[in-house]
């Protein structure tokens, strides 16, 4: 029989990339829609953007690490084929939006 | 300087681009003679568009605004109030996908068919995204030209 289990932080780091794909979207929303939002980035490390990248991918790690932690240290039991449609349906999903947003919306 | 700069970013954004087409084709053709290759591959690909996303930050955060204000005057201002905008952000996205491709390949893709799958769906999304990013470089560069062209003498 063939092997298709993928190790714990294959699970962990795919489920956060996807999350984090729409996080990225929506914060792009906020800072855009927020002033106070876009302020206070601008203020943290002196440019918007090198915020945005920065909570991001902080966020990546912690949450591929917080998913790792699940199940008594297992990670998520999930089928790969499963983990393949969130990971390609969350990052399809981040950039439309980012497309969608600076098309119709900003 | 500036345009050393953007040159590494263009050719760091085409070595990921390129490492990631051929290590999609050896994934489909994977394995073990190929395995070591392949996530030597992934490594590469990662590590070139860390390369092409630091040095286009730098160029972004600290040259951009010149460019942006002669886009932003010109006849092409949606280079910067959409391809730029675009760009900057879902780069975010492509520079996690890079980064998870060494994880999503540390599997034996040799034996393991949905291991596979999700390393060429993983890796069709980083080549998909980076020609994006190649296009969108492309057009913000011809409204800086347009706009360029455009000033009267």
């Amino acid at each position: 029989m063939e092997n298709t289990a993928v190790s714990k932080h294959t699970t962990s780091f795919g489920l956060s990339l996807a999350l984090c794909a729409v996080l990225n979207a929506l914060l792009v929303i906020a800072k855009e829609r927020s002033k106070g939002v876009a302020a206070w980035m601008q203020k943290v490390t002196g440019h918007h953007w090198i915020t945005h990248v920065a909570i991001i991918l902080v966020l990546f790690a912690l949450f591929g690490w917080c998913f790792g932690r699940m199940n008594n240290g297992r990670g998520p039991q999930m089928a790969a084929d499963r983990l393949t449609r969130i990971v390609s349906s969350g990052v399809a999903a981040g950039v439309l939006i980012v497309l969608a947003f600076y098309l119709i919306a900003d | 300087m500036t345009e050393v700069v953007l040159l590494g970013h263009v050719l760091f954004g085409v070595g990921c681009l390129i490492t990631t087409v051929w290590l999609f084709v050896d994934v489909l053709n994977a394995h073990e003679g190929n395995l070591v290759r392949i996530r030597w591959m992934t490594r590469a690909a990662a590590v070139f568009l860390w390369l092409a996303f630091v040095v286009g930050g730098y160029w972004y955060v600290v040259d951009y605004k010149a460019d942006k204000d002669v886009i932003l005057k010109g006849p092409w201002p949606l280079a910067h109030n959409f391809f730029m905008e675009t760009k900057e952000h879902f780069v975010i996205t492509l520079l996690l996908l890079a980064t998870y491709l060494p994880i999503a390949a540390s599997n034996n893709l040799a034996v393991n068919k949905e291991a596979r799958r999700l390393v060429l769906c993983v890796a069709a999304l980083v080549a998909v995204l980076a020609l994006m990013a190649e296009g969108h470089g492309a057009i913000i560069s011809m409204g800086v030209k347009t706009g360029l062209l455009a000033k009267p003498n």
